[in-house]
């Protein structure tokens, strides 16, 4: 298994080519935005049913909260552009 | 129910339901039209809030403060099994330590009703259902006619093994004192039994506050004790597991109030207990030092519900508000019912 690694590592640094390309960079960046975005909605989307559930007024500004982290992958997306 | 103490907590559902739920509980305002009411207008204030459902059930069978104590209990009862229902994990287990203590309450109505052959039905109508006990279980216990085959219902619950230990004296004596007190021993010992040995912030608080509850209830029954006068050894009401006395201490201090006083002054909830202990000291009474108890209590876990948003704190303070809250009701009608003016009901409510 080390060996292996280690044979990987020097293929990467041996190559001129970098190890992640831009684009994939960027796909990684978005995705990992996305996956945070994923997770803060885990906890207010947990919550804003529970209030949903309590009082059917709350539905709108549950719903608002609840994809506001969502504005994270919109900012990410900016980086395709960038690349 | 089985413990489910597994997987993680599902703090943010349960406490936005219940800050919800805390924020619908009757204010200061309500109180003030409810202590100028008469009974029959108090239901029917009820009737027009959280507690519809269970007045309208009810209201066919019984009238005045029966009824309105019967619907409080039975909300209290729905309202507390939601909170089980919902809480996964760790939470229900923080839960429901403390919510057992109404299947203690359940226990201590049978093992009375029992005792004073009451109807089956009194007995059930006594029951506040919010604790673990299933449905089956309750029923047994009801149908249970000597105290034999209501323990013999309760094998596999904490209660079982101190009951049948205090079983021999009860029958020795005919006293029913031994086996309530084996109720709150078997209540109160697996209070603390298992809780994390690391627990964060939060948690350690919630079990202080546990503490602080045993605390309470040793110093209940010490003052109680104390003023009462009565010949009885104070050792047979204490309860392990809190930090203000051990054993020893109790029998000494029950037998004086004064140094009893001083010595809660002295300790961590003095401060706290400053104002009621001044009030005791002038002899307003036990009920004003107990009201202070428990307004102490509540103030305190709402501070920590806000301090702690993500944690078993904000449940805890909705329990103890709506503990508050039925407690407050009962006073007022059965004040009302018993004729007492406005000043002296306000006394006896406990509101923040």
């Amino acid at each position: 298994m080390l060996e292996l690694i280690m044979t990987f590592a020097t293929f990467v640094l041996q190559s001129s080519e970098p190890a992640i390309p831009p684009t994939a960079a960027a796909a990684l960046a978005v995705g990992l935005a996305a996956f945070g975005a994923g997770y803060a909605e885990r906890g207010i989307g947990a919550a804003a049913v529970g209030a949903i559930a309590e009082d059917d007024d709350m539905f709108g500004r549950g719903l608002i909260l609840t994809v506001l982290p969502e504005t994270l992958v919109i900012l990410a997306l900016v980086v395709i552009f960038v690349v | 129910m089985s413990i489910q103490n597994q997987g993680g907590s599902n703090y943010e559902y349960v406490t936005a339901r219940v800050r919800s739920r805390r924020a619908r509980l009757f204010d200061e305002d309500d109180y003030r039209k409810l202590t100028r009411m008469g009974t029959g207008e108090i239901a029917r204030f009820m009737e027009e809030s959280e507690y519809e459902t269970e007045m309208n059930a009810l209201g066919s069978r019984h009238s005045g403060g029966d009824l309105i104590e019967y619907a409080l209990n039975r909300n209290l009862a729905a309202n507390f099994e939601d909170l089980l229902r919902w809480a996964d994990g760790r939470l229900y287990d923080y839960t429901a330590r403390y919510l057992r203590k109404f299947d203690a309450w359940n226990v201590k109505t049978t093992l009375r009703g029992i005792y004073s052959d009451a109807e089956r039905g009194e007995v059930e109508d006594d029951f506040i259902r919010a604790g673990e006990l299933g449905e089956a279980r309750l029923n047994r216990l009801l149908d249970a006619a000597s105290m034999e085959e209501a323990i013999e219902a309760l094998r596999g619950t904490m209660f079982h093994g101190p009951l049948t230990a205090a079983l021999e004296i009860y029958e020795e004596h005919g006293e029913l004192v031994p086996l309530e007190n084996a109720v709150d021993r078997g209540f109160y010992g697996r209070l603390l039994e298992g809780l994390p040995e690391e627990p964060d912030r939060a948690t350690e608080l919630y079990i202080e506050f546990l503490r602080a509850e045993i605390d309470f209830r040793n110093l209940r029954n010490a003052f109680r004790l104390a003023y009462s006068g009565a010949d009885i050894d104070p050792a047979d009401y204490y309860i392990d597991g809190g930090r203000l006395f051990d054993e020893g201490d109790l029998r000494q201090l029950a037998s004086n109030p004064d140094e009893l006083a001083a010595r809660v002054r002295d300790s961590p909830y003095g401060e706290d207990l400053d104002a009621a202990l001044d009030g005791l000291e002038r002899a307003e009474g036990l009920v004003g030092f107990e009201n202070a108890l428990d307004a102490a209590l509540l103030e305190y876990s709402d501070q920590l519900s806000n301090r702690y948003p993500l944690s078993v704190c904000p449940v805890l303070g909705y329990v103890l508000a709506k503990e508050r809250e039925v407690d407050n009701i009962r006073a007022v009608a059965r004040g009302r019912e018993a004729g007492l003016g406005e000043d002296e009901i306000s006394e006896e409510l406990v509101i923040l």
